[in-house]
Parts: C-alpha cells; sequence; structure tokens
C-alpha cells in the first residue's frame, strides 16, 4: 500500500485516464499505451476508489476491461465530479486552514504577527511566519479571506460570506444550485457548494447529459478568464486523431478565445478563437487542449468579434472553412418529402433544427431548405438524420453531394440483407 | 483561481464535519468517513485524523479520558464562500431560468449582495450549435407558476390536479404526484416524472411537459406511503438493447463513442479491425430520436437488433434509395 494515495497532485493526467474509461469502456490494460502499467493500475485504483458504484468489468480475450458505466440521463451528481475532490495537500495544508479559520473568526482583523504567536499559543505549533503569510495570500486569493491595511502593516479576516446565511436568507437558491450544478457551466462548482452545505441534488435529472465535459472544466475556466480579459492565450492541443497513440504530437498555437461551441447533440465542445497567424478563425475541441496560457491583451477585440458574429451567421456546426477572415461559402439546398397532413412533426422538427439555414414549402408535401455554409459535409450529417424523405440535394460540394448518394447505396446494401445480418448478430453476441 | 484545490476537496470536508462535533468516538469518526468519503478513505484518513503516540497526526483532534475525541478548535469550521463560487452565483443570475427558482424580490437582493463580484462567465461566451429553437418559455408568468407548483409538490409530496395537452393533442385532466424534474439541454424543455393516481391509488406513471401544462392546482393531499424512484425508472428502460456496429472507417468508433456517451451501454472492440460491437440501453419514448441520430452515421454505423428497430431503418433506408433512383 505505502506509495499509494488516492490523492492526486496533478488533474491532467487522470483527466485523460478518467476519460478513457468512460468514453471508450472498451480499452483493456495493454491498449493505455501513454504511461507504464504501474501508472495505468494506480489510476484504475484511484478511479475505482472515487466512482466504486459506477465501474464495470468485463473479461474479455485481450484481458479485463473497466469502463464507467452511467445512465446519466438518470443521475442526482455526476459522479466524475469526484476527481475534483481528490487534490492532495500537506499536513501544513490542512493545519492552517483549520487554525487560522479558527483565530480569525474570534480575533480579526489580526496582523500575520499576531496571528503566527497566536497559532503557537493557541494550538502550540510554531509556524514560520512565511508559511503562514503564503497561506494568508493564498486565502485572500481564493476570497476566504480578507486584508485591510492600517498604515503599513496589513491586517486579516474571515470573509462573512458565509454559504448557511445566504442560503438560509433566499428560499430558492438551494434548488437553483441544485440544479445548475448538474449543467454544463461549471456545474462542479455548484456542487462544491451543495457538498461544502451537506446538500445533494434530489431532484433534478439531466436528459442528453455529457457528463464527460466537466473533465475540461479547469481548462475551461482558463479560458473564460481569458475571454473576460480580451487576452490572447497560448493553446497546445493534439489532433484528436492522435488520441490513443502513445505519444500524440502536439502544437502550439496563440488564439484570442472568442467563444464555447457546445454541441447538445453530439457531446463535443470548443473553443473558437482568431489566430493571428494565419489570420482565420478556428474551432479546437476542448478535450484535445492540453493547456492555456494567459498572453497579451487584444487591442483589436471588437473588430475581431464583430468579424466573428459574421462568420457565425456561415457556420453551420463549427467549421470556419479554410479561406482567411473570411471561409470559403456555398450555397447548398435539400429538398425533403413531408406529409403534410400525418407528418407535421416533422415539419416542426426541420424548422427547430435549421440553425443558419431557411426552410420553406416549394411544392405539396415538398419542402425546402436552403443555407450558405462554410463546411457543406456539416450540413449532410444532419440532413442524414432525413433519411427516407431526402429528394435531392443541390449545390455543396460534389464530395459532399458524392458522399451522400455512395453512402445511401451503401446502406440500401447494408439493409437489403435485412434478417441474415441481424439475426445472426444476434446469435454471436457474447457482450456481457 | 482553480476548482481542483483542496479547499473543495474531500478531506478538507470530511475534517470540517469531524471538527463540527463536540467530542465524537472513533466509530463516529470512521462512519463519518466512510460517508463522506472515496471508497478506500478509510484506509488512509483515520491515522491522520484520530490522534497518534508518534505526531504524524494533523493535530485537529484531542483525544479525552473516557476514549472520545475532542476539537482542539475554538468555533466549529465555518463553510465560506470563495471568490470562485461566488462569481460561479453571479453569473447565475443572468441566466434565463433562474427565475423558475428565485422571486425577482430575491434575485435583487442577491444581485445587491453580489455587487462587487465579477460574473465567472457571461451566457454569450456559451454558443449552443444545435440546440432545438422551440424550447419552454420560462418567462412567462404561467410556465413560472407550474414549474414552482410542481417543485414544492415533490418536496412536499403533494398530490395535484393537472390539466395538460399531451403529445398527441389530448387533452388530459388527472392526479398526479410528481417525482423528479427532468431538463434538457438538447430541446431546452423541462419535464415532470409523475405518478398518476386514480381512487388515492397509483395507477400508472409518465412524463408531463411542463410547457404544455394549462392548468395545476394543489389538492392538499400528502402520499406518505414510499414510492421508489427505481420502480419508475425501470418503467423508462427498454426491454431488449439495440445493437449496432461501428466500424473504424471515417473516426467514425471515436464520434459514436462521444456522442452515445450520455446513453448506458456495453462495448466491445474487435481487435482485428477496430470496429464496436454496443448495446444501448434507452427509454423507449426516445426510439425514434435515436433511430434518426443511428442512421445519420451512414453506412459506418449498422443497427444489427432488435430485428423491429432494424426493420424500421431498412425501411426508411429503401425510401431514401428510391428516391434517389427516381430522381435518376
Amino acid at each position: 500500500m505505502s506509495g499509494f494515495s488516492e490523492l492526486i497532485k496533478s488533474f491532467d493526467k487522470t483527466r485523460d485516464y478518467m476519460r478513457d474509461f468512460f468514453i471508450y469502456g472498451c480499452k483493456v490494460r495493454n491498449d493505455f499505451k501513454r504511461k507504464s502499467s504501474r501508472t495505468y493500475d494506480d489510476e484504475k485504483r484511484r478511479v475505482e476508489s472515487w466512482l466504486g458504484g459506477f465501474l464495470r468489468y468485463a473479461d474479455s480475450a485481450r484481458g479485463r476491461k473497466i469502463s464507467i458505466c452511467v445512465d446519466s440521463g438518470h443521475i442526482h451528481e455526476n459522479p466524475l465530479y469526484q476527481a475534483y475532490y481528490s487534490k492532495s495537500f500537506t499536513d501544513n495544508d490542512i493545519r492552517l486552514h483549520f487554525f487560522i479559520t479558527d483565530i480569525l473568526r474570534d480575533m480579526a482583523p489580526i496582523s500575520l504577527r499576531e496571528l503566527t504567536e497566536e497559532l503557537d499559543r493557541r494550538f502550540g505549533i510554531i509556524f514560520d511566519e512565511q508559511t503562514v503569510r503564503n497561506k494568508l495570500k493564498e486565502y485572500t486569493d481564493e476570497g476566504l479571506v480578507l486584508t485591510e491595511r492600517y498604515g503599513k502593516t496589513a491586517y486579516f479576516r474571515l470573509s462573512d460570506e458565509r454559504a448557511d446565511e445566504l442560503f438560509g436568507g433566499t428560499a430558492g437558491l438551494a434548488d437553483a444550485v441544485k440544479f445548475y450544478s448538474e449543467t454544463q457551466k461549471f456545474g462542479v462548482i455548484g456542487n462544491s457548494i451543495l457538498k461544502s452545505l451537506g446538500l445533494k441534488n434530489d431532484i433534478f435529472f439531466m436528459k442528453h447529459n455529457y457528463i464527460v465535459h466537466t473533465l475540461e472544466d479547469e481548462i475551461l475556466l482558463k479560458i473564460t478568464e481569458a475571454i473576460n480579459q480580451k487576452r490572447f492565450v497560448v493553446l497546445r492541443s493534439f489532433s484528436s486523431r492522435q488520441r490513443h497513440s502513445a505519444a500524440p504530437s502536439e502544437r502550439e498555437n496563440l488564439v484570442l478565445p472568442l467563444q464555447i461551441l457546445s454541441s447538445v447533440q453530439t457531446g463535443r465542445r470548443y473553443l473558437a478563437g482568431y489566430i493571428p497567424d494565419y489570420r482565420r478563425f478556428n474551432s479546437f475541441r476542448l478535450d484535445t487542449i492540453k493547456s492555456v496560457k494567459l498572453a497579451e491583451r487584444a487591442e483589436n477585440y471588437e473588430l475581431i468579434r464583430e468579424k466573428y458574429e459574421k462568420n457565425m451567421q456561415k457556420c453551420f456546426g463549427v467549421s470556419f472553412g479554410e479561406r482567411r477572415d473570411s471561409g470559403t461559402v456555398v450555397p447548398i439546398k435539400i429538398t425533403l418529402h413531408i406529409d403534410e397532413k400525418t407528418e407535421g412533426f416533422v415539419i416542426k422538427r426541420l424548422y427547430r433544427e435549421k440553425r443558419c439555414g431557411t426552410v420553406e414549402k416549394v411544392g405539396e408535401n415538398t419542402f425546402a431548405f436552403t443555407a450558405d455554409v462554410f463546411d457543406p459535409f456539416e450540413v449532410m450529417h444532419w440532413a442524414k438524420t432525413f433519411i427516407g424523405r431526402i429528394v435531392s440535394v443541390e449545390g455543396g460540394c460534389d464530395a459532399a453531394r458524392e458522399m451522400f448518394f455512395r453512402d445511401i447505396c451503401r446502406m440500401g446494401k447494408m439493409y437489403a440483407e435485412n434478417a441474415e445480418n441481424g439475426e445472426s448478430e444476434e446469435n454471436n453476441d457474447n457482450i456481457q | 483561481m482553480t476548482i481542483f484545490s483542496e479547499i473543495y476537496g474531500a478531506y478538507f470536508r470530511i475534517a470540517a464535519a469531524v471538527l463540527s462535533k463536540e467530542s465524537l468516538t472513533e466509530a463516529e469518526i470512521y462512519d463519518i468517513i466512510n460517508k463522506m468519503g472515496f471508497r478506500d478513505s478509510a484506509l488512509f484518513l483515520p491515522q491522520k485524523l484520530i490522534p497518534r503516540a508518534d505526531g504524524t497526526d494533523w493535530g485537529l483532534l484531542r483525544k479525552n479520558h473516557d476514549g472520545s475525541y475532542s476539537t482542539v478548535l475554538k468555533n466549529p469550521p465555518a463553510a465560506i464562500l470563495t471568490k470562485l463560487q461566488k462569481m460561479w452565483l453571479k453569473s447565475l443570475l443572468s441566466d434565463n431560468k433562474i427565475n423558475l427558482f428565485l422571486s425577482e424580490k430575491e434575485t435583487e437582493l442577491l444581485a445587491e449582495r453580489l455587487k462587487d463580484v465579477p460574473k465567472l462567465y457571461k451566457n454569450e461566451h456559451f454558443r449552443f450549435t444545435d440546440i432545438f429553437t422551440d424550447g419552454d418559455d420560462f418567462g412567462s408568468e404561467r410556465y413560472r407558476r407550474n414549474f414552482s407548483a410542481i417543485l414544492n409538490a415533490i418536496k412536499r409530496r403533494e398530490l395535484l390536479e393537472i390539466q395538460f395537452t399531451s403529445g398527441h393533442g389530448k387533452r388530459i385532466r388527472a392526479k398526479y404526484l410528481p417525482i423528479k424534474i427532468e431538463y434538457s439541454q438538447k430541446n431546452d424543455k423541462f419535464r415532470a416524472y409523475c405518478y398518476s393516481f386514480g381512487h388515492r391509488r397509483v395507477c400508472g406513471c409518465g412524463t408531463i411537459n411542463i410547457g404544455r401544462i394549462e392548468d395545476i392546482a394543489e389538492t392538499g393531499t400528502v402520499i406518505r406511503s414510499e414510492l421508489s424512484e427505481e420502480r419508475f425508472l425501470s418503467r423508462m428502460k427498454c426491454d431488449q438493447p439495440i445493437t449496432v456496429r461501428v466500424t473504424a472507417e471515417r473516426n467514425a468508433a471515436e464520434r459514436f463513442t462521444a456522442e452515445f456517451a450520455s446513453y448506458e451501454k456495453h462495448t466491445e472492440r474487435d481487435p482485428e479491425d477496430g470496429s464496436l460491437l454496443v448495446k444501448i440501453f434507452y427509454n423507449p419514448q426516445d426510439e425514434t430520436e435515436l433511430l434518426i441520430r443511428l442512421l445519420s452515421f451512414g453506412p459506418v454505423l449498422e443497427i444489427l437488433s432488435p430485428k423491429e428497430f432494424r426493420e424500421q431503418a431498412a425501411k426508411r433506408v429503401k425510401a431514401q434509395v428510391e428516391l434517389i433512383q427516381n430522381k435518376k
């Protein structure tokens, strides 16, 4: 047991393992190529300790696989939040946390020297003044401690923003935090508030819930800080296609972050930003970003933001095309057959999902979707949800149209072999 | 500022819970650790919390004559909101759903209390690219009233009389006990999970779209008998999962696993060709949604079973092939 701790220093490594366990769910020990087997064993044990009830094991010819198995639409709390509550610390960190806050509750405001002396008097431990100063600075940054200056001396007191008082005085706040603690925008912070008050979400479920997004929250925090300050960032990322390679090659870009683009259907989140070196907008998948470092302020932020908004009107998903500043826009038209009498719900769907496109009735039971977009492939992926109704595809690009027709032909053959395939697979099914 | 900090950590929380008691036994300390900690925390934490002769503990407790332990602190630890937590709360105040939870007065008071705190994020920092545009009208007075009635009924376990129009256009008025509220980010809608009651007995269960509720009235009847959540959820599970094969072509396996991450599923990978064989467990109510999403993967995903589900896919594909051939 010696050497192993269920607490961790760095979130990065754990983030990768948690993602692999959760998303892929079919990897065995040998598939984790990035680190040693020992590292895998330690990470696996930690995840087992944090998420016990959500883990599933299955033996296969390739070895034992471990996966995080969750019906994320019916859980009260995102189990992956546990990883955020596992930060390691020193003995002095925890002592100083409780001792300093205890003294500040009945002796504030108090100077550093008085505080250090009181630590010795009250708890019988002599702390170095510098150690106490560092902790006070850290807690001032975190907002737990407030600093006031009288002359040249700094005095410290505890913040009076007690969670129980705030929640006690605002009847609906607990319910609000229960709800928002399970949403995409830093829900883990809400969860930390609930936990500090001994509360749990016992009311809300989240459908179409991509719980894995929380693993990007630390990265996202840096990005929102940069957006708030209109700053460039140095972004270190890797290609998602290299995710499973032992040493994915990383690239560094200077990027002006503008917006988080989140798909509520594909489970992916992107950072949309401007790359000055290439003079173009680009999207980076959040789960491929390794680190974010704040850089200089953007002097022309408003101008870039304005251009970005114009570009977004031609963006069906997250792709900005290839050209500089403004990508190449192509018109695309998809004509659909929908029975107006019996399939009103499909027409409604078309309208609510058209995004930057327009929909018009062009004939009896015939509707046309048209859009000017950077990337017609993004439109075609969506259009395929209307399989069985697509009368024609015009415009876009040759490659996208050809791929669509080829795909339909292949699917036609695939599903023509109806019963045989389905039944034979059923008989051979050996999933545990 | 960081989220990954020990001040939010499980060990600090456990220590605070232990220190908030005037005195407690070793068994009680273990009990707190087991309730609030990770699975293995009891292997690591007790020796740091409970005083030890060699002084390697944290020095947070002292041993009493009767063998129990007391805190060395003068005051019970208080949960102070950090700057990060306050910034997050401040951001919530701009969300279009906050009025479902807070009255205007509460929102104003909270805004005043947090007036010097910057927002952690602004809503315009996020764009949901494919969210449906016919979401609920959270700002309407009727919606707020209905939402609040359901929320309160869940907490009080009170039976409500609800009138609504179903998805099939049928007007229904009956007595319901709401037990949960579901929010879909994709649909931008809330639904209530309800048991329906007839003659004071459960006669069914289902979901009611809060946006479809026309009238809602309290009945004053509180249901004290235990109604299990598991029982309700089990009715939302399919009898037979859908089995699909996803090829390694066009990065499909990666795309599929990300897109279907929200489903409970079992996955097996074929080491020869890298394809995935996946069983997806789903709510039968969502069958059509699932079908069209699976079909949108094109030929890199094949629906294998159940037979009826595959036939539905085959029917749509056949219709599409015919549309293309007619065009030619």
